[in-house]
């Protein structure tokens, strides 16, 4: 399963929306709020084991599926070039 | 406070014929009202009008037995709760009237007899009522200026309906109970439904301030008073003269509401309004006043240490129940039942064992410190309003929204970067005139409970926009209001009138046969708080800065000093896992789920798989949909089943015809 499949089935059924796309601001259209972003946050450091810093929890880098999966990417080939 | 109910029927009908035919459907409604008043339930059937009535006697035990006749008129009354300016009232009347008891009951209704329903005008209190008067063949209903005690009504083919709650017109076979689609989900949203509408189908609720007048098979309704908040603030006032004059209303507030045959105790939570309020009833008790408290077994909920500190240091005789969260699951179907409306929060639990524990110490009567956070702008949503208009004046600033971060200490939000808090809390930023500003961030974080309702639910409720329901009700003047003015508007027409006062108040205290007082929002001081200049309510992000000032001289400095704590109650925990209660199981199953037909049983499923899991904090808006979940099961479960009114409390009732 792709990552972006993989996020998605997690907001899915984690935060009980059916449909949304890939560019919808989260917090925009309510489909997340605010603590929610925690959950989501603590998912993609398990997930995807990558570690999250504060300064990094920014709407940039989290506020839609699209974002959140650039993010994710950026992340892990840090991550491994290091 | 009491139960009252009534119907109407056609006239002429003989004695006898009003009995046969409406004898029981009196018997059964005042019966269903039983735990409202405990004392004594009566019933009167006069030519075309019932007038039933459950009594919780506080002021003439012998004297003011209702329903209550005039003789010479014929006009009879029905009345739950209390006129505070009775002796007053009865004074200016002096000899118009011949008072027979000494009950404010025959006060109202000597008041109605001289002046006719404009009297509501003159009444300092919490009531509902119901007055017939037979010279003009009207049903007259009527309700306090905020909302503290409910009145129910129904309009059928046979008849118009009323009561206290809605159970007694399903007990009177006025309704066949139903859940009402559009009610259920105003409250999803917005914690309450909008008024006149309720969470049952073709039940209505009179709303607080208004009168209503039943006359010739049609029911007129109309205010008689309403918060005016545009008032232009008493800019002359300055700081010591404001506490002065607050000081006297308050404690003259107090001191009114301990007018009662019975001894009146008070809740204390431990924040500031509540050991506020106890230090002044100690004083005018002259050292007897009893509290009362809740604290929690869980030690992130639990006020213990400070409640202990206020009844030391005031020296009241002070009792307090422990609550595990394990109780709180045991408790809810008996909350459910009583609140008759879907619950966001359990909060209302503990409320419920604190009354029962008062009633179990033999009190009857109770002050409360709830509506100081409305009146004096105490709540963090007045904040909130503030850091929010005062960033959409500059909607690119960088350091205003940073405010934001400093009102929700005790959230773990703090935890977050201030840059997602500004992408929530921004919504409308761009329109900081519209009238529901202040709470669209908390309305669309409500929205979310609307996620799980099932698809055949969500399609009757298709046409319901709970906010534009609401907005609709808003007088038109209020857009020329300040935006913490609008704000307050809000709040108190939604959570405290449909929430705080209903659900976790007057439910849950005369589900146990108590009676609470609330002398912050005797109306003259909410008459007073909205006169008083903003700096003065709150200053800069200072809240209830002059109620705090004021209250200096009854609390020890510990409260004073303390955060603001808000009360809430544990939820998932009660209700997940081995030590679940046994019906939490049943009501969350899927076949009960897909009964009831409100919920979407596969969200519930993975809702509850999701809450079982103790490794995250349950964030509050998981917490939200499963209360409401579980709420509105327990509702279908036991209100929509057929009613059952225990026979020998029907029988018990006693019945006259005039």
């Amino acid at each position: 399963m792709s990552s972006r499949a993989r996020i998605r089935g997690f907001i899915v059924e984690s935060f009980f929306v059916d449909d949304f796309s890939d560019t919808e601001s989260f917090l925009g259209n309510s489909i997340i709020d605010s603590l929610g972003m925690l959950e989501l946050v603590a998912f993609l450091e398990k997930e995807f084991g990558i570690t999250i810093a504060d300064t990094e929890l920014i709407p940039d880098n989290l506020d839609s599926l699209a974002r959140v999966c650039a993010f994710v990417e950026r992340k892990r080939l840090i991550g491994n070039a290091a | 406070m009491c139960g009252i109910a009534g119907f109407t029927f056609s006239v002429g009908l003989s004695t006898e014929e009003r009995r046969a035919l409406f004898g029981d459907r009196a018997r059964r409604m005042a019966a269903s009202l039983r735990h409202r008043g405990p004392d004594a339930q009566r019933g009167l059937l006069l030519d075309g009008v019932a007038l039933v009535h459950a009594r919780l006697s506080i002021l003439d035990p012998v004297g003011g037995s209702q329903p209550m006749r005039d003789r010479s008129t014929g006009v009879a009354i029905v009345f739950n709760g209390e006129i505070f300016n009775y002796l007053e009232l009865r004074e200016q009347l002096g000899s118009r009237y011949a008072f027979r008891t000494r009950s404010d009951t025959e006060v109202l209704l000597a008041c109605y007899l001289h002046r006719g329903i404009d009297c509501v005008i003159d009444l300092l209190g919490q009531f509902a009522f119901a007055i017939y008067d037979p010279r003009i063949r009207t049903l007259w209903l009527a309700r306090d200026r905020v909302g503290i005690v409910p009145l129910h009504f129904t309009e059928t083919a046979e008849g118009f309906a009323f009561a206290s709650e809605a159970k007694a017109l399903f007990a009177g076979g006025w309704r066949a109970p139903a859940l009402d689609a559009r009610g259920v989900k105003q409250t999803l949203q917005l914690w309450s439904p909008v008024l006149p509408r309720t969470t049952f189908e073709g039940i209505s609720q009179l709303p607080p301030a208004s009168v209503g007048r039943w006359w010739k098979g049609r029911l007129e309704t109309w205010r008689y008073w309403d918060l005016d908040l545009g008032v232009e603030p008493r800019a002359e006032l300055d700081a010591a003269r404001a506490q002065e004059e607050l000081g006297a209303l308050l404690e003259d507030a107090v001191r009114l509401r301990l007018r009662a045959d019975v001894p009146v105790a008070a809740f204390l939570s431990g924040g500031l309004d509540s050991s506020l309020l106890c230090g002044i009833a100690q004083s005018q008790l002259g050292g007897t006043l009893r509290t009362f408290s809740v604290a929690f077994a869980d030690p992130s909920f639990d006020e213990r240490a400070f409640q202990d500190e206020v009844a030391t240091r005031l020296a009241t005789r002070h009792r307090s129940v422990v609550v595990s969260s394990r109780e709180i699951g045991e408790l809810l179907p008996a909350v459910a039942r009583h609140a008759e409306q879907v619950l966001l929060r359990s909060a209302p639990a503990p409320l419920w064992l604190l009354s029962r524990l008062v009633r179990a110490c033999g009190t009857k009567v109770v002050l409360t410190g709830e509506g100081s956070d409305e009146i004096f702008l105490g709540y963090d949503l007045y904040r909130e309003t503030r850091v929010r208009q005062f960033w959409a004046r500059r909607p690119d600033s960088r350091s205003r929204p940073a405010l934001l971060r400093r009102l929700y200490p005790y959230l773990p939000m703090r935890e977050q970067g201030h840059e997602l808090l500004q992408q929530f809390f921004g919504i409308g930023l761009d329109d900081p005139g519209h009238p529901g500003f202040s709470h669209l961030p908390r309305w669309a974080a409500s929205s979310r409970n609307l996620r799980f309702l099932s698809r055949g639910f969500a399609e009757r409720a298709a046409k319901e926009d709970p906010v534009t329901s609401l907005l609709a009700t808003l007088p038109a003047r209020m857009r020329g209001w300040k935006p913490l003015a609008r704000a307050q508007y809000l709040e108190m027409q939604t959570l405290l009138a449909g929430y705080l006062l209903s659900a976790q108040g007057d439910r849950m205290l005369m589900g146990n046969s108590v009676e609470g007082r609330f002398p912050l929002l005797d109306h003259r001081l909410i008459e007073f708080a909205a006169a008083l200049p903003e700096r003065l309510k709150l200053r800069g992000l200072a809240e209830k800065w002059l109620l705090r000032r004021y209250a200096a001289r009854w609390v020890p400095p510990v409260i004073l000093e303390r955060d603001k704590y808000p009360y809430r109650a544990p939820i998932a925990a009660a209700l997940t896992g081995p030590q679940a209660p046994g019906w939490a199981r049943e009501v969350f199953s899927r076949e009960s789920v897909r009964k009831v037909g409100v919920f979407d049983e596969e969200k519930v499923e993975k809702l509850v798989a999701k809450l079982s899991v103790r490794s995250a904090a349950a964030s509050e808006a998981d917490g939200q949909a499963f209360t409401a979940v579980a709420t509105t099961q327990l509702l279908a479960d036991q209100l929509l089943a057929p009613g059952r009114v225990p026979q020998r409390d029907v029988d018990m009732v006693e019945l006259e015809t005039a």
